[in-house]
């Protein structure tokens, strides 16, 4: 994945995606209504056609580089494999199941149910981040919070999200110097002095952080703040062709939940 | 080799290879997909007091001075960034702090609630770290349970005149320690096993990650004492300036 | 007689009451003047700004806006008219797009939103950012962020403009933009305020040159009259322009003959240097 020295690629690529021009509403509606039909329907073949449709909207005309893309699915990967390892294997007594490995005192065991429970459950998890990720990798933080805004999240919650991805990379970019220093005097050398290193740094750094809100507060003050923040804001406008395309996959998509599980029910 | 032999060595592999997958492997949330709708709904439900409580609380301090909202902020900010950088380790894989309980030590847990819940979209927008549907899940082990109870020990240590650095150290371990333990509750829940139900499902969940959250938990306690001692040694008058963001001192 | 745009009588302010950190400070302030504010670092600078922005509530002592009196329920009178540019560009951007940013100020103006737009747009391009509208600043140079911040207050369309140490930190492009900026104010007849620790800038620049030392103004007089006190360069831990030093020189060898007017900058001094030949 290729780094930015002072920010998170999914932030950076946001903000170079084409698929930024595109109403703001409308890709946050998309991709809400796309992650809650992958969950809700359950059912390989729909989280299969999302993976696929979203990672295509995503790359292709969201520029994103494939090998990057790829990158970015390996982040959950850890914890999709160690929270389907339990899904699909089991502890008993007695040696049972399709398959099985013998400890002396207890077997661990699978059974081609619980292994295709797990797989599901993977391809249903990946569909639901191919899902997150179009909304992510094309609409920078700020055309969130201003859909959030539109749908009358409380204005203390939309406020402090505004302020803090805004104060983040601040922080990160007075980190990044703290290490720098820190890290040119030896200071993660060994585990220990590592502790201490960070913990020291991360005193300071709040420290720091404190005092800036101060200094925050006085610039906000001196441009009239009067307890309310608001800021001239505009959405782009959406396009016929891209709600019908979206309507279109979503159609698509429910017609797969229902064609499959038709023909479940005929061979059961 | 014994038949035996090859179980061992079958099963050093698959340890093996568990340990390779787990130095990537960071602070627990749960992974966007992985909850029914009912459990998504279900635990953002059981987060809303909470997550009420807090805002109605710091609505209060800021109406009482208005200069906190930039510091509430800032607080928000600081548990982000702690809560993305890597932090030491002995093995040399990378792993992450929750950041809530020291939150929770230095602002008390009630704006941590809503603060920790902020952070959590952020982690699941900029770092795909946990997930939309799941941040009601999420929101409750780590911005809720972990910084509610680390406050709560950390209280009644004090109570005690337990010594300080073992206090704070419990209150951040703990603390930790119980995200993890609710969030393989909240797995087990949602994929009980088939023959011992949810309780044999939350031992296996709870086994897998133990691992990475065991020595997590350890350092994270560590790192939270050195933070805060550095903070009282140097920092008195900052640290007042944060007193009024708790509702007890 | 002429009408200040600022008047402050006897000022006084302390952080939580401990020590005063600006003592009885008296000043009038005139339209179209240009201002340079000397000192050391936590002389006072800093906070005197607040002070006369209305962000900080002083104690003691008036300030008046064109005859009105300012208190607290009419310092945001204070806070349209006066605008601070303030040292580090990161302290004091806010939001997460150019264009947001930018419009902060002219919303809390309660204007309407054609009038916020349009004045936003002004200032972008007064500024050159324009094409930078949906730039988040965390992606901007040190510059850029440099030019937000000042079109953040050219926005707002004040009277009067402080930069709080607009050099420190800006590489010398930025410098020269910054000058020509200062140049476009001035032609606008607005009045500026600008603290430095660089001696040449505020002897090239200014026309009006305030000493703040612990808390006090010890100087207030035009740039030669200023930098001709040793007394007053030492209390307040200054130097000497570098132009009046060679000026000086010059005319002690007698490569020039002494005259009423020290030149100002390089070509001044050039032009003199032809004359006399």
């Amino acid at each position: 994945m290729r780094k930015h020295p002072r920010g998170y690629s999914i932030d950076y690529y946001a903000y170079l995606s084409p698929l930024r021009m595109w109403n703001a509403s409308f890709k946050v509606l998309l991709s809400v209504s796309i992650l809650l039909i992958c969950i809700i329907a359950d059912n390989i073949y729909v989280s299969a056609a999302i993976i696929l449709g979203m990672g295509y909207l995503t790359v292709r005309k969201g520029n994103v580089h494939f090998q990057d893309y790829l990158a970015l699915l390996r982040v959950p990967l850890a914890f999709i494999i160690l929270g389907s390892l339990p899904i699909g294997v089991s502890i008993s007594k007695h040696a049972t199941g399709d398959y099985f490995m013998n400890f002396h005192y207890f077997y661990f065991y699978v059974t081609s149910e619980s292994i295709l429970t797990a797989v599901r459950v993977i391809v249903k998890a990946f569909g639901a981040i191919s899902g997150m990720y179009m909304l992510t990798l094309s609409t920078p933080v700020n055309d969130i919070i201003m859909v959030l805004c539109k749908s009358h999240v409380p204005k203390l919650i939309t406020e402090l999200m505004s302020m803090i991805y805004r104060y983040i990379f601040i922080l990160m970019d007075v980190q990044y110097r703290i290490r720098n220093s820190a890290e040119s005097r030896l200071g993660y050398r060994d585990f220990k002095t590592a502790c201490f290193t960070f913990g020291n740094s991360m005193s300071s750094l709040l420290i720091i952080s404190l005092k800036k809100a101060g200094m925050y507060y006085d610039a906000m003050e001196a441009r009239c703040y009067e307890g309310e923040m608001h800021f001239l804001k505009e959405d782009k406008p959406v396009e016929t062709r891209q709600i019908l395309m979206g309507a279109l996959f979503i159609i698509i998509i429910i017609l797969i939940k229902l064609f499959t599980e038709m023909e479940e029910g005929i061979v059961v | 080799m014994s038949k035996k032999q090859k179980k061992l060595v079958l099963f050093a592999t698959a340890m093996g290879l568990m340990l390779c997958i787990t130095p990537v492997a960071n602070a627990m949330h749960i992974m966007e997909g992985y909850l029914s709708p009912k459990y998504c709904i279900a635990w953002g439900a059981i987060s809303l007091p909470f997550l009420i409580m807090g805002s109605i609380f710091m609505k209060n301090t800021i109406k009482e001075n208005r200069r906190s909202i930039t510091l509430f902020a800032m607080a928000g900010a600081f548990i982000f960034v702690i809560s993305s950088l890597k932090i030491p380790s002995v093995t040399g894989s990378c792993s992450h702090m929750t950041g809530t309980g020291l939150g929770a030590l230095l602002f008390g847990p009630a704006p941590v609630a809503v603060l920790g819940m902020i952070v959590l979209i952020f982690q699941a927008i900029l770092l795909a770290h946990g997930g939309l549907t799941t941040l009601g899940a999420n929101t409750f082990s780590m911005a809720i349970a972990g910084p509610f109870l680390s406050y709560g020990i950390y209280y009644v240590c004090k109570k005690c005149n337990l010594n300080r650095k073992v206090s704070i150290f419990l209150a951040a371990c703990l603390g930790d320690l119980f995200t993890y333990c609710i969030t393989s509750m909240q797995l087990a829940l949602a994929y009980p096993s088939k023959d011992g139900g949810v309780m044999a499902s939350a031992v296996k969940f709870l086994g897998v990650f133990a691992p990475t959250q065991l020595p997590l938990a350890i350092i994270e306690g560590i790192i939270t004492v050195i933070i805060m001692i550095a903070l009282e040694t140097y920092a008195k008058p900052e640290l007042k300036s944060i007193g009024f963001l708790k509702e007890v001192n | 007689m002429k009408q200040p745009i600022l008047k402050i009588t006897d000022l006084s302010y302390s952080y939580d009451n401990h020590e005063k950190i600006l003592k009885d400070v008296n000043l009038d302030i005139f339209e179209r003047e240009k201002i340079a504010v000397l000192g050391a670092n936590g002389s006072g600078k800093s906070t005197f700004f607040l002070n006369i922005n209305g962000v900080l509530i002083h104690e003691t002592g008036d300030i008046y806006y064109r005859d009105t009196k300012i208190d607290k329920k009419n310092r945001n009178e204070l806070r349209k008219r006066v605008g601070i540019v303030f040292q580090d560009a990161d302290n004091q951007i806010i939001a997460s797009t150019v264009l947001a940013e930018v419009s902060f100020g002219p919303m809390n103006l309660k204007l309407s939103k054609e009038k916020v737009k349009e004045q936003v747009y002004e200032a972008l391009d007064y500024m050159n950012l324009i094409g930078f509208e949906e730039r988040p600043p965390h992606y901007l140079s040190g510059g850029e962020k440099k030019r937000v911040s000042i079109a953040d207050i050219i926005a707002m369309k004040p009277e009067v403009i402080i930069f709080d140490e607009p050099t420190a930190s800006l590489d010398p492009l930025n410098q020269q933009m910054l000058e020509e900026v200062l140049k476009k104010l001035e032609k606008e007849g607005k009045t500026v305020l600008i603290s430095t620790h660089d001696v040449d800038f505020a002897y090239r620049w200014a026309e009006r040159i305030l000493v703040f030392s612990k808390g006090e103004i010890i100087a207030d007089a035009p740039p030669d009259e200023i930098f001709q006190n040793d007394e007053i360069i030492k209390a307040a831990n200054l130097k000497r322009p570098v132009l009046l030093d060679i000026y000086e020189m010059l005319v002690n060898k007698k490569f020039l003959k002494a005259e009423n007017s020290y030149p100002k900058t390089i070509d001044e001094l050039y032009g003199l240097l032809s004359k006399s030949n």
